[in-house]
């Protein structure tokens, strides 16, 4: 009977490694196909819209000149509708879903006995998404497909190792999911809705502070960091809020004033945001912070000087922080040679890269791996579950759904109609976009590691819905652009 | 008006975006890339080395195959659960490092192997056949190139130390030996207490100073440069480089050298001379042409790097040229240079695993040779070769001599400060058989044995014997 197992359990990996292939391709065909298509359809229509555009506005050749050099180098603005036609979204799904199914199919036949909990939990997550579309589809025609499948996807992805891991943390993953989705559509409502928070973003600010700070205080530490706060049995990480804080934060701040000696107390926020997470040495949230404000930075006043000034300091700041904190200094040292620490400091990476290695390109079959030998397999490490379990192959295309929410993501925020919205989408993108570099690069060893959930995937409620929530702001701001047409 | 500056702002932001977004899908490329180039190049050690959970695992619930050396001899093999090796205690010692242990203290074919010796590698076909028939999962059977008899031969003679025979056309080792060697079967309490070495594997991890048998790259450098063959240096037994002192073994007087003749009395003075002629540079390169520096990923045998650092005054630079100053070798990478030069410049990729049969008896696997670099010219490596026969002929390598065959080689002896701030000299031979039929070249090393070319010569010699002896 194990034996058996174990061979259908080998076999399956080809299985697993064909669908996530044929999703992969499936959806850039798809994309690359429809923007195609959109692309002509829109130059024509676009053409006559400016034409009249500018018979409507007349100005005066002096301005008209003043501009014209930066109005020649601006790249036609395109509007790209959603990509996945109704068909191939379906087929998309159907694929999702047999790749869940057969799983968890897979899982509840793990530890010799029948689970029936796991089929359960399978056809629970196929219901949730194709509920979860067809809901989405009704009460918002005009929402971005791509972003809510591929998220999706891999939300599956994470529940199916997370289960496979330990079954009491698969169901709260679930659990944690279903709170995610609530959130996202209160987060989709509040984006489409409002222009901007106004005077509210100092509160924001304020509270951002206020929860980072929070563990400093009360906090418990966990793995070295100071970044979890306990509250009524629940463990929150509340770094992960302070993103969602941080960006709205950022996005007002940058579209309303953008000459750097008026922006200074925002400034002034990001390096206290900053510095406050150093010092509770949750060192992979800094580097979020650090590297999500310079990029904000860059992309709201094109400055070149000031963002390599940004950088520079940021460099110094590492440089300095490198000297000052042993822990900062250990985490480059492990970095440049783990094997020589593997039993004390190096053990949880090079646990990591022998998963990996041991996945090698094809994985060692779900189940058939030995994850839980992985310090912070679960969260962090999750990225080196995916390539033990279902090999390397896998992880590139997991990597390369990644890609494709950063690509939909600046699509979208390149669609907005207001600064505001569209700093907002770009703070998003960029935020899950280095987040998941971040974890996957100090997993794979490509750079020191500092810990921080990998999106999606990780297990943790506050990473969860904190997700679920920037999602929601991505799906927020598309679905208003759309509406505003 | 303000509109239009609207637009204005926002195609600015976009254009902006645009870099920022192509430099993230750059990146995330580099992810994509450096994933798959850190596995495909280092994935199988990381997956071999010994502390790995999921082979310690496997050894639970699979029955490992059986390790053979070349002639059939059983290495290991598993026998009702139990792993068993062979039956001869000294036998088992001499191939102890190659073999290794099921506890993961070595990294020997136990554990570098472990991939086929658990059947990792087993096809879906192979796998399907054996859960139908509800077998134990049984782990394939490797061949190795060893042979064990010709390991023990060479283990009686050395008292601590190691050695390599290889064959330089194909790269098989036939030996790979490093004494003290360990007992498989009692290792179960076994202890590091970092005393005994019997753990370490001399031959492919213990880095040594190949003292005078550097003087072949040395010589490789004078051929390949302008200095000519007759340049002759006056040896008076000593020069002083820097106020320092460098003098020739025993203090002998050579006389006028040229080249022939410093390499096969071994002459200090001269390859010091010619070293600082030819400059650090040159020598560096010529060192690191042959493997020096090399991070040696071969597939069937972990070869720890070799170190030439780089010189960096005249005394170190002389130093360097007659191969003490920070030099460092291991023996088997001393015999891949041998078998260089004997096989006309080209270095082979040392061969272990000669070859895989699945538990139903089908082929998986057979070794294929190849050429790793090809650090020498014909010529050179000609040139070297007639040096190298020269010295076992006439020089100071006559006690490796076999009669009725051309043996060439180099003696070294190599001084280092032990422990106790004592100075010791490890003898080194490398040679090799200049014959069509038995292309075998060998490498020794002797710790605190003295004199390379009474100590380290004639067990190279009792080396090569034993290998023309064998039957294949």
């Amino acid at each position: 009977m194990n034996d058996v197992f174990e061979t259908v359990a080998y076999i399956s990996r080809y299985w697993f490694v064909f669908v996530i292939l044929v999703i992969l391709i499936g959806l850039i065909i798809v994309s690359v196909g429809e923007y195609r298509r959109k692309r002509k359809a829109k130059t024509a229509k676009e053409n006559a819209e400016f034409e009249e555009y500018e018979e409507e506005h007349e100005y005066s050749e002096e301005y008209i000149e003043e501009y014209s050099n930066e109005y020649e180098k601006a790249p036609e603005k395109r509007e790209i509708k959603s990509f996945i036609t109704k068909g191939s979204a379906g087929i998309i799904i159907f694929l999702m879903c047999l790749f869940v199914l057969s799983a968890f199919t897979l899982l509840t036949f793990a530890n010799e006995s029948f689970d029936i909990n796991a089929i359960a939990l399978g056809l629970g997550i196929c219901f949730a998404i194709v509920v979860l579309y067809l809901v989405l589809k009704k009460i918002y025609p005009s929402v971005d497909r791509f972003t809510f499948i591929i998220p999706m996807f891999l939300t599956a992805i994470g529940l199916v190792l997370q289960y496979r891991l330990s079954q009491e943390y698969g169901v709260k993953q679930f659990i944690w999911f279903g709170v995610g989705i609530v959130a996202m559509f209160i987060a989709i409502e509040v984006i489409r809705r409002i222009k901007s928070f106004g005077k509210l973003n100092y509160l924001f600010a304020t509270v951002c502070l206020g929860l980072l700070c929070s563990t400093l205080i009360f906090s418990r530490s966990i793995g070295g960091a100071k970044n979890w706060l306990e509250i009524a049995g629940f463990s929150i990480q509340p770094s992960e809020f302070g993103k969602i804080l941080f960006i709205i934060v950022s996005a007002y701040f940058f579209s309303n004033k953008r000459k750097p000696r008026v922006f200074m107390p925002y400034v002034i926020f990001s390096v206290v945001s900053v510095l406050i997470l150093v010092v509770a040495k949750d060192l992979g949230a800094a580097l979020l912070y650090a590297l999500t404000f310079i990029v904000m930075l860059y992309a709201a006043t094109g400055k070149k000087l000031l963002t390599l000034g940004a950088v520079g300091t940021m460099g110094v700041g590492a440089v300095i922080a490198y000297y000052l904190f042993p822990h900062v200094k250990t985490r480059v040292d492990i970095w440049q040679d783990p094997w020589a620490v593997h039993q004390d400091s190096g053990y949880q990476i090079v646990q990591g890269l022998m998963a990996i290695a041991s996945g090698s390109f094809l994985g060692m079959g779900l189940t058939l791996g030995y994850p839980s030998v992985i310090p912070a397999a679960r969260t962090d490490f999750i990225f080196a579950v995916v390539c033990e379990e279902f090999g390397i192959i896998f992880g590139i295309a997991v990597i390369a759904f990644y890609l494709l929410i950063i690509i939909r993501g600046a699509i979208i925020a390149l669609n907005a109609k207001t600064m505001f919205d569209q700093l907002l989408v770009f703070g998003v993108t960029a935020m899950l976009s280095l987040q998941c570099f971040i974890i996957i690069g100090g997993v794979i060893k490509l750079i020191p590691l500092t810990g921080i959930t990998l999106p999606f995937l990780s297990y943790g409620g506050s990473s969860m819905v904190s997700c679920m929530i920037l999602l929601g702001i991505m799906q927020g701001v598309a679905i208003k652009s759309e509406a505003r047409q | 008006m303000n509109e239009l500056n609207k637009q204005i702002k926002i195609y600015n932001t976009a254009k902006n975006m645009r870099l920022i977004i192509w430099i993230f899908v750059l990146i995330f490329i580099l992810l994509i890339g450096y994933l798959f180039y850190s596995i495909s190049t280092f994935g199988e050690r990381w997956f071999l080395t010994p502390y790995n959970p999921r082979i310690s695992s496997a050894k639970s619930n699979i029955a490992a195959g059986s390790i053979l050396d070349r002639s059939g001899v059983k290495l290991a093999y598993t026998s009702n659960g139990n792993r068993k090796y062979a039956e001869n205690a000294s036998a088992r010692k001499a191939v102890s490092h190659v073999v290794g242990d099921t506890y993961g203290l070595t990294r020997g074919a136990e554990s570098f192997f472990s991939k086929q010796l658990y059947g990792f590698d087993d096809n879906i076909i192979d796998r399907v056949e054996q859960a139908i028939k509800g077998n134990t999962r049984q782990g394939n059977d490797i061949t190795l190139t060893i042979s064990a008899s010709l390991s023990k031969t060479i283990a009686e003679k050395i008292s601590k130390g190691a050695a390599v025979v290889m064959n330089y056309k194909t790269g098989e080792i036939l030996a790979c030996v490093s004494v003290p060697g360990f007992d498989p079967t009692k290792l179960e309490d076994f202890h590091d207490d970092n005393e005994s070495t019997i753990l370490f594997n001399r031959a492919t991890m213990g880095k040594y100073a190949p003292g005078s048998i550097f003087k072949v790259i040395t010589a490789t450098a004078v051929l390949e440069s302008t200095i000519s063959e007759d340049f002759e240096v006056e040896c008076t037994g000593s020069i002083e480089i820097e106020g320092k002192t460098i003098s020739c073994a025993g203090g002998t007087s050579h006389g006028k050298v040229n080249l022939n003749r410093a390499f096969d009395k071994s002459c200090n003075v001269y390859f010091s001379t010619v070293a600082q002629k030819l400059g650090g540079a040159t020598l560096q390169k010529t060192a690191e042409r042959y493997a020096f520096n090399d991070e040696f990923l071969f597939s069937d045998i972990i070869l720890y790097k070799s170190i030439y650092e780089q010189s960096h005054d005249n005394f170190t630079l002389a130093s360097a040229g007659f191969g003490q100053y920070d030099t460092l070798i291991t023996p088997l990478h001393a015999c891949l240079i041998a078998a260089a030069v004997a096989n006309g410049g080209n270095m082979p990729v040392p061969v272990l695993l000669k070859n895989e049969t699945s538990a139903g008896g089908s082929d998986l696997y057979t070794m294929k040779s190849k050429t790793y670099i090809a650090p020498i010219s014909k010529s050179v490596a000609d040139k070297l070769k007639s040096m190298m026969l020269s010295v076992v002929e006439n020089g100071t390598g006559t006690n490796a001599a076999i009669s009725g065959k051309k043996v060439a080689g180099k003696t070294g002896t190599a001084q280092y400060v032990d422990k106790n701030g004592e100075m010791k000299e490890n003898a080194w031979f490398i040679g090799f058989l200049d014959d069509e039929k038995y292309p075998y070249c060998v490498s020794v090393i002797v710790e605190n044995g003295g004199s390379g070319g009474k100590n380290a010569a004639p067990i190279a010699k009792t080396a090569l014997s034993a290998a023309l002896k064998l039957k294949d």
